[in-house]
């Protein structure tokens, strides 16, 4: 792991939930996705990272540089998206941009233009003129053209059709194969099949996994079986849920080498069924 | 902070700002509380923080790489000059109001003179510190903040008013344009301008310290 973004054992309370030393890093060059259900400590995460929420404790640490010390410098060098542009959806996108960019000394006007052409954006248009897909798009935009090494983007594809969602994914690998950064906070685990290289798992503001996409997916099998296989089983399976056809559940790839009928797991069985275990 | 005021002036300003500027021709009225000119310059500011929650400002502010503190402070100059702008607008008319000797001194208030600019910086300056530490306390409760401010903006102004009756000074040296009596209406003026100073100041301090400290 390199020093494009380290967390270590960030801690936050609020009434009803708690971030409890969430440690993670990532990859540079690489797409890591943020996964968990809705409530687990994503945003609260994404946030604390930014600043926007006050950790009780941790460090958080930008290309080996403190947060809270080389606030200003970090934040030239990231791109937060959260969900596509939504701030001053009545302004054109020439006036948020001309402001956007007075704010960034390594603003590359040149790249602001070739993504506009590129994300067919007219900046005559507003952020309420936008379907979805577009409003991340021209968020993508405006922090790719200040240069950002990494971005930080929560829940991008959530509201977006099939079609639009891809079309993004297909940007993330190619930004990705550029030398940026991506860290990618989303609970359609389908997304991530297609574009993550890791993942971090948060389950109940804790993190459960952290690991490459290939290697932690190659770590769970999925079962289907009936009463008596549930029976015989049930101590090694996790997640054990009712199915169509009987009983459904994980279980690791060490413990099934004598099971044929087990399948691969894709990313969204071993979500489902690590959240079911817990009930 | 330049850059911060270009996007307050660009994106924040609300328009109505500009048009409640353009009210100080209102000091012409011949009989008008003349206060209430100044608590439609409070009222723009409650537009613009309006505006500002509607349109995601503390978030989009927030992704630029500037200090927390500096979406406070933004705000507080930005408040500031549409304030004074606003009063030094009003001054030559209210001067002109002064010259119309057919006209009859102002039957409604306070005449428009130094004393009254002087009560306004007061007005402005409570309204300041109010409005802003309770809407940094909070920023989605923008309407509260407002509210609470309002009232306080008037019952001070009618405080100022009924001074002009009760108190036989007021109404002798101060409610009145008489050259004479200028040195008095100077030192008010003098006197609201420092306690405006100090009242924004202090509730800039305030508002810093617990916008820094909310969880957004």
């Amino acid at each position: 792991m390199s020093d494009i973004l380290t967390v270590d054992k960030l801690c936050k309370s609020y009434e009803k939930f708690r971030l409890d030393n969430v440690s993670f890093s990532l990859e540079k060059g690489k797409i890591t996705g943020f996964i968990g259900r809705n409530g687990a400590g994503k945003t609260t995460t994404l946030k604390s990272l930014l600043n926007f929420v006050h950790p009780d404790s941790g460090e958080i640490n930008f290309f080996g540089k403190n947060f809270s010390e080389a606030e200003n410098e970090i934040k030239q060098k990231i791109g937060f998206v959260s969900g596509g542009m939504d701030c001053y959806i009545k302004s054109k996108l020439r006036t948020i941009s001309t402001t956007t960019k007075r704010f960034y000394p390594e603003w590359d006007e040149k790249a602001y233009k070739k993504y506009l052409e590129l994300f067919s954006l007219d900046e005559s248009k507003t952020p309420s003129q936008l379907s979805a897909g577009m409003k991340v798009k021209y968020s993508l935009a405006l922090a790719l053209s200040h240069n950002a090494q990494l971005l930080i983007l929560d829940e991008p594809t959530s509201g977006l059709d099939p079609v639009s969602r891809d079309e993004l994914l297909d940007v993330f690998l190619e930004l990705c194969s550029g030398g940026k950064t991506i860290l990618f906070s989303t609970h359609i685990t389908s997304d991530l099949d297609k574009c993550a290289d890791n993942i971090i798992y948060i389950k109940n503001g804790r993190i459960l996994a952290q690991d490459n996409m290939e290697h932690y997916t190659a770590g769970y099998r999925l079962l289907e079986l009936d009463d008596e296989g549930a029976q015989i089983l049930k101590d090694k399976l996790i997640g054990c849920k009712k199915s169509r056809h009987g009983w459904s559940a994980l279980i690791k790839t060490m413990d099934c080498k004598d099971i044929p009928q087990a399948q691969p797991a894709d990313l969204e069985d071993i979500m489902v069924h690590m959240e079911k275990e817990e009930e | 902070m330049k850059n911060m005021l270009y996007k307050e002036f660009r994106l924040a300003m609300h328009p109505t700002a500009f048009l409640f500027m353009a009210l100080a021709v209102m000091m012409l009225i011949p009989n008008y509380p003349y206060y209430v000119t100044f608590f439609y310059m409070t009222l723009a500011i409650f537009f613009i923080c309006l505006g500002g929650r509607e349109n995601h400002d503390i978030f989009y502010t927030m992704t630029l790489p500037v200090a927390k503190s500096s979406v406070v402070s933004a705000r507080f100059i930005m408040a500031v000059i549409l304030e004074i702008t606003q009063i030094i607008l009003a001054l030559p008319f209210a001067i002109l109001r002064s010259t119309f000797k057919s006209v009859p001194p102002n039957q409604a208030g306070m005449d428009a003179n130094a004393a009254m600019f002087g009560i306004s910086f007061v007005l402005l300056g409570l309204f300041n510190f109010v409005f802003f530490t309770k809407y940094y306390k909070d920023p989605d409760k923008v309407g509260k903040a407002f509210a609470v401010s309002s009232i306080i903006y008037f019952a001070a102004m009618l405080i100022a008013e009924a001074c002009s009756f009760a108190i036989p000074f007021v109404h002798e040296h101060i409610d009145n344009t008489l050259s004479a009596d200028m040195p008095y209406r100077l030192v008010i003026l003098a006197a609201g301008i420092v306690i405006y100073a100090v009242l924004t100041l202090v509730s800039y301090k305030k508002s810093v310290k617990s916008f820094c400290a909310l969880d957004l």
